[in-house]
């Protein structure tokens, strides 16, 4: 069933294989290729219909320095991590305590509220646009960080909950049994028992839900606007003036936003990989 | 800044810039708060109203100025919410058949009584804009000529004159044909570049009259006159004198082609100058003229779409936004906000001076003195919204398949039966 190593493979399979490969490869990032070019490119290229030849000259300095200096794009960066890291920390936060009570007591209607949690998930989000926006408009949070941020911890825990029930329910019981014998109060056990333990999955489940957020567009379109409060994704756009595009300066933003998942992706690699299988095997 | 007053409009100017010393001393006595919502977030756009808030607010002690800007294309679907619910006094919007919805529900004020007043006689040419059942209901603080842009090293090449009469735009695209280029650049993927096409062969085949009359759903689409307008306008296709594949770019997608040289001419609007100058082309090599007649009986109607103020029926500061909306159509105001640094536009007030450009002057000359049939905002800003979606959509069909005409004016026809009720 599973793939047969390359190195096992005839040669004649691996040489095939090995010139295939940064064809795919090529034909794979050639929207990348194109945004990181485009990103250097001096804006006379696209009025003479120089989009994939040789840059006309080499602008990486004046594109990204009018991204950092002469826009509103520092801001939306700010607004970005100030965005992300609020829910990043309330999600988990939430749902740790959630993914606790769940995987630890048995109550009635236990498995009902964890089902509800992950019914959630599957409602596709497009359906809750007109609503939620109704929502935010009324409570005053429209157009603010603050309505961003709850929209998103609220929606966030749904699937995050699932990931710590389940991490938490293959943690050995008896461990909690024993505190408890011990007399230790409740909350303690979840603070000093039961938290140390959750490390893994806290570190993967930030690392994901920080890329999530962090690539979040469509709640950023629907729930503000504006250099106040919209994250950089939404932001991007802001680089268009009333009747053109600035491909040059539009790139060169995507670029830069693009940069903190990314490192982030790198540094964390390991709880990624994990935070995508953590909760897939109970 | 050079300035291109003729004698009448000095005069005219004078007049006003004594009138508005005496409202100054007189009107000190405004107070209060004077709320104002601005759609000019782009940044120079920006700058300008916030430097016009500020100079207001300066102009008059007693009276604080309260601006908020609003993204541009957010506005579109807040401006009615923010009418009815807790108005401001003054707002920006779009002349005329934009402004209808909001005048039929009463939310804009009328100001016609401003425009009875001397100074606003210089803001003639967009009057019929911004005029709904006899009566004014906002004042125009910018627009931007539509025309066609042409490359004029490849005329002289070609020994070619910027042509007046139909005939000899057409005489002249066979020429350029004929050298192996293509007559006009379009792109149009988002279909708006065609609604400028229709307006000028049509107002030029039917008159100002008539297309607005077509754009208020009075004129059938399979009338014999709109048939003549398409039949002008498929001379040119049939020529093959537009680029092909045009459907396929954005009208910047296809500013390449009369970058090049591919194609001699763009009918565009004056924002499409500072794109073609990045590419290259310079003064010598870019030049600019009016559509030309078609039928000699109807006079020049122009494309200039109108950027506006208006005063909210529901203000609680009239005075106050009623003297804002004398401020910003000053010739003095006008000039400064449409400069070169500022906007970049035209100034609606004749009576204001232009920055030295050739295409802003020619603009400013041709919209002033010879703009006769009127001003039209373009066809997706002439006809309601769905007429115009669905009608832009026909028109790029027809520029594809003009065999497909029956059809599609058929089909227009339904629309405008079902959408104009």
């Amino acid at each position: 069933m599973f793939p047969t190593p390359i190195e096992k493979q005839s040669r004649a399979w691996q040489i095939s294989y090995q010139s295939m490969l940064p064809f795919a490869l090529i034909i794979w990032l050639l929207p990348l290729i194109a945004v990181a070019t485009f990103s250097i490119r001096p804006e006379a290229d696209f009025v003479e219909g120089n989009y994939w030849g040789v840059p006309g000259s080499f602008e990486f300095f004046t594109n990204y320095g009018r991204v950092f200096f002469e826009s509103d794009m520092p801001r939306y960066l700010l607004n970005s991590v100030l965005i992300t890291v609020p829910t990043v920390v309330g999600a988990v936060a939430l749902s740790s305590m959630t993914g606790f009570a769940l995987g630890v007591y048995k109550f009635k209607g236990n498995l009902l509220i964890f089902f509800m949690f992950i019914a959630g998930n599957f409602v596709p989000f497009q359906i809750l646009m007109v609503p939620v926006r109704d929502l935010t408009v009324n409570l005053n949070l429209y157009d603010t960080k603050t309505g961003l941020i709850l929209f998103h911890i609220a929606f966030q825990t749904g699937f995050c909950t699932l990931f710590m029930r389940n991490f938490i329910r293959a943690l050995p019981f008896p461990l909690i049994e024993a505190a408890r014998v011990e007399g230790v109060a409740e909350w303690r056990i979840f603070w000093f028992v039961v938290l140390p333990l959750m490390k893994p999955a806290l570190a993967a489940l930030a690392v994901l839900i920080f890329t999530f957020i962090w690539n979040d567009y469509f709640w950023a379109v629907v729930l503000t606007q504006g250099p106040d409060a919209q994250p950089v994704t939404a932001g991007i756009t802001s680089f268009n003036s009333q009747f053109r595009a600035a491909y040059h300066l539009m790139s060169a933003g995507s670029i830069v936003a693009a940069i903190p998942p990314v490192l982030m992706f790198f540094a964390m690699q390991k709880h990624f990989i994990a935070g995508l299988t953590l909760g897939a095997v109970k | 800044m050079h300035s291109i007053f003729k004698a009448p409009l000095a005069a005219l100017a004078v007049a006003s810039l004594g009138a508005s010393a005496a409202f100054a001393g007189s009107h000190s006595s405004l107070s209060g708060e004077l709320r104002i919502i601005s759609d000019m977030s782009n940044p120079a756009p920006r700058a300008v109203m916030e430097g016009l808030a500020a100079e207001f607010d300066e102009m008059h002690p007693n009276l604080t100025v309260e601006l908020e800007i609003v993204d541009r294309e957010a506005w579109k679907t807040q401006i009615r919410n923010a009418l009815s619910a807790n108005p401001p006094d003054v707002v920006n919007w779009y002349a005329a058949n934009r402004m209808l919805p909001y005048v039929n529900a009463g939310l804009f004020m009328d100001v016609s009584e401003l425009w009875n007043e001397s100074e606003f006689e210089a803001l003639a040419s967009t009057k019929g804009a911004m005029t709904i059942d006899g009566k004014q209901w906002g004042v125009p603080y910018t627009y931007y000529q539509w025309g066609v842009y042409y490359r004029k090293d490849i005329f002289e090449e070609l020994g070619l004159t910027e042509p007046s009469t139909w005939d000899e735009e057409v005489a002249n695209c066979q020429a350029i044909l004929d050298s192996g280029r293509k007559c006009y650049t379009i792109g149009t993927k988002f279909l708006w570049t065609a609604g400028g096409w229709f307006d000028y062969v049509n107002s030029r085949t039917n008159g100002y009259d008539f297309h607005i009359a077509l754009a208020r759903g009075e004129i059938e689409w399979t009338d014999p006159r709109v048939r003549q307008t398409f039949d002008n306008w498929r001379q040119l296709i049939d020529m093959g004198a537009f680029i092909d594949d045009h459907q396929t770019f954005s009208w910047q997608e296809a500013l390449p082609f009369i970058v090049e040289g591919e194609a001699t001419a763009y009918l565009m609007g004056n924002f499409a100058v500072a794109a073609m100058r990045d590419g290259g082309l310079d003064d010598t090599k870019l030049d600019f003229y009016q559509f030309p007649v078609i039928n000699p009986d109807v006079d020049f109607a122009e494309d200039a779409p109108t950027d506006t103020f208006h005063i909210a029926s529901g203000a609680t500061n009239v005075e106050a936004a009623k003297e804002f909306l004398r401020f910003v159509t000053s010739p003095d105001v006008q000039t400064r906000i449409n400069g070169g640094d500022a906007l970049g536009q035209l100034p609606v007030n004749a009576g204001a001076s232009v920055s030295d450009d050739k295409f802003i002057q020619q603009g400013f000359d041709m919209l002033s003195n010879n703009a006769g049939g009127g001003i039209m905002q373009f066809f997706d800003r002439d006809f309601p919204a769905e007429m115009a979606s669905v009608g832009m959509e026909g028109l790029q069909e027809f520029m594809v398949f003009p065999d497909n005409l029956d059809d599609i004016l058929a089909r227009l026809e339904d629309a405008r039966q079902r959408i104009y009720q």
